[in-house]
């Protein structure tokens, strides 16, 4: 599940990418998916799906749907859909996942928990709602 | 009308056979039109601008990237500007260097040029807004020492490479994709050590106080600098070969 081909079939059309010779201070907000190998210093929220290198350094809070993390996070995750956590990852917060999987080595120093069923629903929800209107 | 804009530099001896081949095959086309030399010309923004107000269907840039540049700054932002976007047409002649802007339009010669103009396919482009200069293809900068402010967050640059903020493409070999009627400017930044970024925006404000800021591949703009879009501003004749959707 953490081999490159997956990261790639899954990010290949990412929105935004932020490579590994920038740094990014602020709160970060996207519609697409996104890609980090560089820094970012601050908060992030995506509708969409979040990938972390792992060279990667996030001081942030995350929100995003799916989120695979590799590098090293200080700051509190909160995946609506499915997180994964590569064996170089360095999690320094609190995780809130819908589904979850670690791989061996990864390191996770806070609370982790299930979003309640209403959260993760709720954003479906919505997006459900969207497509409706959208097809009518 | 056909109304075809010659720049100054065509005026030069060694532009003389290619002047004669686009005047012959718009002859031979049915496409032949006024003609405006802007060498003998000081009022250049008075004289396109009189073109649109007396029915001019088509604009045509003969030259190259200035030379569509000097009509847009002719017509965006002025009195005439809703004349032109109801009933005019801008088409590209490229002759010479400096053409990526025709070449974003799959037009790579004035023979593919005449050709186009008669088929007349026509797209809306977006414009780059940097200050108060419009672009078409994109801007760019040394990356090292540039900072970029968009919305709420920030971005610093820490290696050497380049900045392009893109509205369309003019390199065929380029592997991001870029629409230049999204709306949006894409943020390309690529350093030596092969490491890319993109980051898609409506606005940003981009510093270094030891670089300027390339616009169109020809003018140089001081920072701190702001950078907008404005969305479908332009109706342009373009190629079935063009870089874009």
């Amino acid at each position: 599940m953490f081999s490159k081909e997956n990261k790639l079939e899954k990010f290949k059309d990412a929105e935004t990418i932020i490579g590994a010779s920038i740094k990014v201070k602020g709160n970060f907000q996207g519609q697409g998916n996104i890609i980090i190998e560089g820094a970012l210093e601050g908060s992030l929220k995506t509708e969409a799906n979040l990938f972390v290198g792992d060279r990667a350094k996030v001081v942030a809070s995350i929100e995003s749907k799916d989120a695979i993390i590799n590098g090293e996070l200080r700051g509190n995750i909160k995946a609506r859909g499915y997180l994964a956590l590569g064996g170089t990852a360095k999690i320094f917060g609190d995780i809130q996942y819908t589904e979850l999987s670690v791989e061996k080595g990864a390191v996770i120093n806070g609370q982790i928990s299930m979003l309640a069923e209403g959260e993760r629903r709720g954003e479906n929800k919505k997006a459900e709602i969207k497509n409706e209107e959208s097809e009518k | 009308m056909h109304v075809y804009i010659y720049d100054e530099y065509l005026n030069k001896t060694k532009h003389n056979r290619a002047i004669n081949r686009l005047e012959i095959r718009l002859t031979d086309l049915g496409l032949n039109g006024k003609i405006i030399r802007l060498g003998g010309i000081k009022n250049i923004k008075g004289t396109i601008q009189n073109e649109i107000k007396l029915g001019a269907k088509t604009i045509i840039a003969v030259g190259n990237n200035q030379t569509v540049n000097k009509i847009i700054g002719a017509i965006i932002d002025t009195e005439i500007y809703g004349d032109f976007q109801k009933k005019t047409l801008l088409g590209l002649v490229p002759i010479g260097d400096d053409n990526s802007i025709a070449a974003s339009f799959g037009i790579k010669n004035i023979d593919e040029a005449c050709n186009i103009l008669l088929a007349r396919r026509v797209e809306k482009i977006d414009l780059g807004l940097v200050g108060n200069y419009y672009f078409l293809n994109q801007a760019s900068i040394q990356s090292l020492g540039t900072t970029i402010e968009i919305d709420d967050y920030s971005l610093e640059i820490t290696d050497k490479g380049e900045v392009r903020i893109i509205n369309l493409l003019s390199d065929q070999k380029e592997t991001i994709k870029s629409n230049p009627h999204d709306g949006k400017l894409d943020i390309l930044i690529r350093t030596r050590r092969r490491d890319e970024s993109l980051i898609t925006v409506k606005n940003l404000k981009i510093t270094n106080p030891q670089e300027k800021l390339i616009v169109d591949g020809v003018v140089e703009i001081n920072t701190p600098v702001q950078i907008g879009i404005m969305k479908d501003k332009v109706s342009v004749i373009v190629g079935k070969d063009r870089l874009f959707e």
